[in-house]
This record gives structure tokens, sequence and C-alpha cells, in this order.
């Protein structure tokens, strides 16, 4: 089912295209990301779904509702904001209840269902205290209380871990996919970050250049992406893009020549770009085993731990890689050998950014 | 001349709060030492304190064999370079570069010159020389900001968090730089961070702090592979070290240990006064899906996809979950049953308070 929908609808923001007759429909109950480079308008989206702020076209249907002229606080929404936006002179306790003190239900009907969503995210003991006595995680943690705290099915989430020091993070990830799950709710996340958008996300929605480019499940949009910007952008290490040309069934990127397999129409040629993922790009491969090579600088080598993150240079196109941190011959900085198997290739067309097809050995 | 920093129980405390608690370690010359830990591990203090930007409560600092406890931070002959790039505006990136060289009276002219364009040239600035700063942006003037500190030449160069403030690709960038000018000088560098893949990437050895202490220094691969404490073994690594306490049994007279991870009983030898262990393992260690005389049987809680592909899986064995990060195209169902393997080998025990234990199964 259908929770939220977005029917050609277009805003602009300061002159600014936000969305161009955009479509976008949320499946009711998911954890939902809309995941777009910074500046690509999330937060003016959110502000269109909350009420707090209008399209210029379309329409915007909530619960098979259409919004037009449904005000903000008639369309029961909890919305954890960016930053914590907490009021430091109240107490945590107070600032959970805020929305429900806005609505205009009284301090005994309010009082348990604080209490009992301070249980649900472990504050219990912070209810009492003032914002500025807890620890960034556990502002967190109130923000969220905050935006649950109102008895519907449906959050939006505006990026809630950005700025958050990274073991947090790792905790709040596991954190929020299990209180969508107790909540059985919808989450409306908006995030730029590809690795918190993979971890958290049942369903992808790419945004980019004001429209939705690409919807799926994270596992489809991340093997599959039938958009050339969908396997640039979700993902990390960053995907290699490389220019080709595509003629007679076969692509020709710089000095390397391979098959293709094409989606469909077979005579496809002209001007376009492929795709490889950081994970699929070998350095000195082992000969004979199909890799097409080419020989590349690296220019840095990143520690991870139990990976490496290599940055190299073909002529003068960077790229990344990421093999495990096994090898036993210590990688450094110099000349070496890059090998890719042609199957790791994704071909997309260079005008539409349409997937094409894959090479094949 | 490079040389080293040594610390005699260094403290520093605020009031009750106590930042540095009595440090005494050397940290060696002509080489990267990189201060990593939390925010509010006591690392930035430690630094000021090097830097002479703050008094000890009490302790000694030695630079080589000279005391330098009183000195302020302009007697110390220290490079410095802060989260935020400090630059001289209206004054070309050269003249930024040069200034404090020409507050030197040993240096002439013309070394002045070569020592400005050589490290400008290896920064990948030399076609800005002649920008006024004002314009530059952000990782430039930082770039600016470390080839003063380097061009002067001092015995000690401390870094603060330098690239937390520049945009993701400008890190890259620096990254390399940093890397590069290490290489050709050969300063002592104290560099602080909160962020472990920068110190892993950068240093010649990690001091990893925790409340006011240095609980482990080593060289990278060391403290990731061998943390000597729970805390290291979380704090490195995305997502760190599982944990997983083991009850202690007797086995044939001695020790053993088993469930929930390992099927048959491994024997131990004596650990006194322990009832239980903790056993840690890093996800990318763990192996799932092969059936082995020691594997367990979990059940996929779920999977989730990170870096570079790999699936991030949570499996639940008996009441614990343990994480394991493998690299495949195909996720393992939620619910699916499979068995986990947790080869002894990378096995690392630690006491329940968290000090790792030396002890080395078989």
């Amino acid at each position: 089912m259908i929770v939220l929908e977005f029917r050609q609808v277009s805003k602009k923001f300061k002159q600014v295209v936000i969305a161009q007759e955009m479509n976008l429909q949320i499946r009711d109950g998911s954890f939902s990301v809309i995941f777009g480079a910074p500046g690509t308008g999330k937060s003016t989206l959110l502000r269109l779904i909350t009420g707090l702020d209008q399209p210029d076209k379309g329409e915007i249907y909530l619960r098979g509702e259409n919004m037009a002229k449904v005000s903000a606080a008639d369309r029961n929404i909890g919305y954890v904001p960016q930053s914590f936006a907490l009021y430091p002179h109240y107490s945590v306790f107070d600032n959970i209840a805020y929305p429900l003190q806005l609505m205009g239900v009284r301090r005994v009907d309010y009082t348990s269902v604080v209490e009992q969503v301070a249980q649900q995210l472990q504050i219990t003991h912070l209810l009492q205290k003032k914002p500025d006595q807890c620890s960034g995680g556990e502002k967190q943690r109130v923000a969220i209380a905050r935006g649950i705290v109102k008895n519907t099915k449906i959050f939006i989430l505006d990026d809630p871990l950005t700025g958050l020091d990274f073991k947090l993070r790792e905790r709040l990830f596991d954190d929020l996919r299990q209180m969508r799950e107790d909540l059985g709710a919808t989450f409306i996340y908006t995030t730029s970050d590809p690795l918190e958008t993979l971890i958290l996300a049942e369903d992808i929605h790419v945004l980019d250049g004001g429209q939705i480019i690409e919807t799926g499940p994270t596992p489809q949009l991340y093997w599959q992406p039938k958009h050339v910007r969908t396997m640039q952008l979700l993902g990390f290490p960053n995907t290699n893009v490389l220019p080709g040309q595509v003629e007679n069934g076969h692509c020709v990127v710089g000095n390397l020549r391979f098959p293709l397999e094409m989606n469909g129409n077979s005579a496809h040629a002209g001007e376009s770009r492929v795709a490889v993922r950081p994970q699929h790009l070998q350095i000195n491969p082992s000969s004979g085993s199909g890799f097409l090579t080419a020989p590349a600088e690296i220019t840095l080598v990143e520690d991870l731990g139990g990976d490496l993150h290599v940055y190299l240079a073909l002529n003068q196109t960077p790229l990344e890689a990421l093999i495990p941190n096994t090898s036993i011959d210590l990688l450094t900085e110099g000349s070496a050998t890059i090998g890719i198997h042609p199957r790791h290739m994704r071909v997309y067309d260079a005008a539409s950014g349409q997937y094409i097809g894959q090479g094949r050995a | 001349m490079a040389t080293e920093i040594r610390m005699e129980k260094l403290r520093c405390a605020f009031g009750s709060t106590v930042a540095v608690d009595d440090i005494s370690m050397t940290f060696p010359a002509e080489s990267v030492t990189c201060l990593l830990g939390p925010s509010g591990c006591g690392k930035t203090t430690l630094m000021r304190m090097l830097a002479g930007l703050q008094d000890p409560s009490s302790g000694e600092i030695y630079f080589g064999n000279q005391r330098v406890t009183d000195l302020t931070p302009s007697e110390r002959n220290i490079g410095m370079v802060f989260q935020y790039p400090v630059v001289y505006r209206g004054t070309t990136l050269f003249q930024n570069v040069e200034l404090p060289l020409k507050r030197d009276k040993s240096v002439s002219k013309t070394e002045r010159q070569r020592r400005v364009e050589s490290i400008l040239e290896s920064l990948n600035l030399k076609h800005l020389a002649n920008e006024d700063v004002a314009a530059l942006d952000n990782a430039t003037r930082q770039k600016a900001a470390v080839a003063r500190a380097v061009a002067r030449q001092p015995q000690i160069i401390l870094f603060d968090e330098p690239i937390t403030n520049v945009d993701v690709n400008a890190k890259v960038q620096l990254k390399q730089a940093l890397k590069e000018l290490v290489k050709q000088h050969s300063q002592t560098i104290i560099y602080v961070t909160h962020d472990q893949t920068e110190a892993m990437t950068l240093a010649d050895e990690i001091a990893l702090m925790e409340k006011g202490k240095i609980v482990q220094r080593g060289i990278p691969g060391e403290l990731y592979n061998n943390p000597n404490s729970r805390f290291g073994g979380w704090f490195l690594g995305n997502p760190g070290m599982n944990f997983v306490e083991h009850p202690l049994t007797t086995h044939d007279g001695g020790l053993a240990l088993g469930a929930p991870l390992f099927r048959q009983l491994i024997r131990l030898p004596a650990l006194q006064g322990l009832n239980s262990v903790m056993v840690g393992i890093r996800p990318e260690r763990v192996v799932l899906g092969e059936e082995t005389p020691q594997s367990v049987s979990g059940q996929v809680l779920r999977s989730a996809l990170v870096i570079g592909g790999q699936y991030l899986v949570s499996v639940k064995i008996g009441a614990v979950v343990v994480k394991a990060k493998i690299a495949r195209e195909t996720p393992f169902e939620a619910g699916a049953i499979i068995p986990v393997n947790c080869p002894l080998p990378d096995v690392k025990l630690f006491s329940p308070s968290g000090e790792r234990l030396d002890v080395t199964l078989t």
C-alpha cells in the first residue's frame, strides 16, 4: 500500500528547481530513504510533505487523501529535525511533550505517553535533565522521542545523524531500524550519505536534478542501478565512471575494448559512461584471469583496518579501489597495474544516463 | 634537527575533571605519532601542553634534553597547524609561508626563497604563490598553513585535526600532501585526530587515548589487530570488534570455554580468579555459511550493505548477536539458519573488565 504519493509535483525554492513534475511513492510501513547529494533540495521536499511549504504545481496524497487543503497541524506526521533543535530551558520531559502540548493534550493524559516513549528509547533517566546536561547521542534520542511522541505512523527524519561522531552513528543505525520495526511505522528519511542510506533503507529513492531518477529496494539499486547517477552516488568508496564509446556490440574505454551484453536494443551505439565499483578494481591482478589491465599510479593508500582504500590515477583520471587488508605485500604509493573484469563494467548511455548493458568475457 | 618529546607524569586537571592523567611517555624523533581518541579523551589538552598553550597541573615536558615545561610557545621552536587555517589575509600565499622565516635572522634571503619555493612545489601550490590568501578556498588555505609550519623547519610540528574542516575531496589531497611532506622532511610530528582512518593512514605510531590516559601505543596494524583492551577493539574498526561474554567451565581438570560461539570446548591455561572471559573478534574475521567442527548455528537477523558492497550480517546465536562483514553479491536472507565460525587465530580474549588476556587459543 502507498502511504505517501507525489503526483507531478513541481517546486522552486529561491529560483532553484527542487522538483520538476516529480513522482514519488512511499510504501506503507517501509524505511524509505530519499537520497541525494547535498543541495538537491531534500529538506524542501520534506517541508512539502509536512505542509510547511506548498508545491507550485502537482498534488501530494497522504494516506490516500489529497493534502492541498490540509494544514500542517492536521497532517499528523512525526518530525525529527536535522539539528537537535531542543529547547534549552525546558527539561527533557517537556521537550518530548511539546508536540502534545501544542495539540492541547492535558498533562495528566500525556505523562504516561512521554514516559513510555522515553522507556522505548532508554532515556527515562534523563527526563528531568536539561538538554545541555545530555551527551550528543542522548540529545539525538530526545529529538527522536519528541518526533515519535505523537500517535502517528508516519515519521519524517531530516538527516538526523549528520554531524554525530561515527561510533555513535554506528549504534544509532541499529536503533533506528529497530525503532521503525517496533513502531510498525513508515520512516521517510533523508541523507546525502551513501553508507547511511545503504545500511538503513529498505527502499531508496534517488533524488537528482529535481527528479526521483530511480526507486527500488536497496540491493537492487546497489547491484543493478538503471541510471548512471545512481551507480555513481550510491556507494562508498566512489564508483569509477569513465567515458567510453559503444559500437558493434563492443565498448571501448581508453585502450581497453570488451564485448557487451546488451540490455534490449542491441544496435545501440555512441558515447557512453562505463561504471566500475571500487571493489571490482583489482590491483596487480594475477595474469590469465580474464582481466583487462592498464598501468596506473597509486597516489594514496588509506588504511581502514579491514580494508584498504586505494586512490589511483589512470593517466590523469582519478580512480578508487577497495581491497581487503590481508595482502602480505605492503601496498604503497607508486606505479601499479589495475585489472577489471569485463563483467564488472556497467555501461550507460552518455546522454540519457540509462543502462545499456554490461561487459562479458 | 628533529628531537624526541618526553613527558614525565604529565597531568592537567580542570577543577575535578582530569583531562590528562599522569602520562609518562616518549614520542620518538623524526616520526609521526597520532594521538587518537574520542572527543573528551584529553588528546587536545595534551597537545596544548606540548605547545605551551596550556600549563600542566604537574609533571614535566622535555624536547630532547631540554626541559621546556615553563617555556612560552614561541620559545619552544615548534610549528603548529590548527583545525581552522590561520592565514594572514591581505598577503599572498608566498608571503604567508615566508613570514615566519623572515623573523629568523639566521636564514639568508636566498635560502628563504628556496625553502618557500620548494615547499610550495611539493604541496602543489606553486601556481597560486602570488594569489591573495583571502581569495583561496578553505582547503588551500589549510595547505598554506601546513606549508608555513613546515618551511620554518622547526624540530617539532603539532597538528590539531588539520583536515577535519575541509570537504571530502580536499581531504584526500591534503592527506596526500601531508604524507609526501612527512616523507621529505624528518621532523617530529604529533598529529591529533578523532578519525581512525586518518590516524591509520598517516601515523608511524598511534597513541590511543581514553579518559586522559594513553591506553595503547603501536604501529597502526598492531593496534587494529591486537588491541590490548576492549576499548581499543571497539574504537578502531567500523563497526568495532564483537564482544561476547563466555562463562568458563571446568573440563579435564582445567578451564575451558565453549558456548555460545564454539561448538567444542577449548582448553585454556589457568586464568586465576576469572569465572568468565570476553571473546573478541573483528566482524571481517567471522566466517558465515561454512560448516566446521567448531562452527555453531546462528539465525540471520538482517544483512545490510556497507563499504565496498560487503554485507554486514547480524546473526543471533542463542542470546547473543554477532556481526560479520563479508564480501558476496547476494545477502543471507533474514531468518536463515547458517553455520557461524570464529577462527581461533582471530579470536582475542579479554577479562570481564576489558583488559586483554595473554592467551593463544588452539
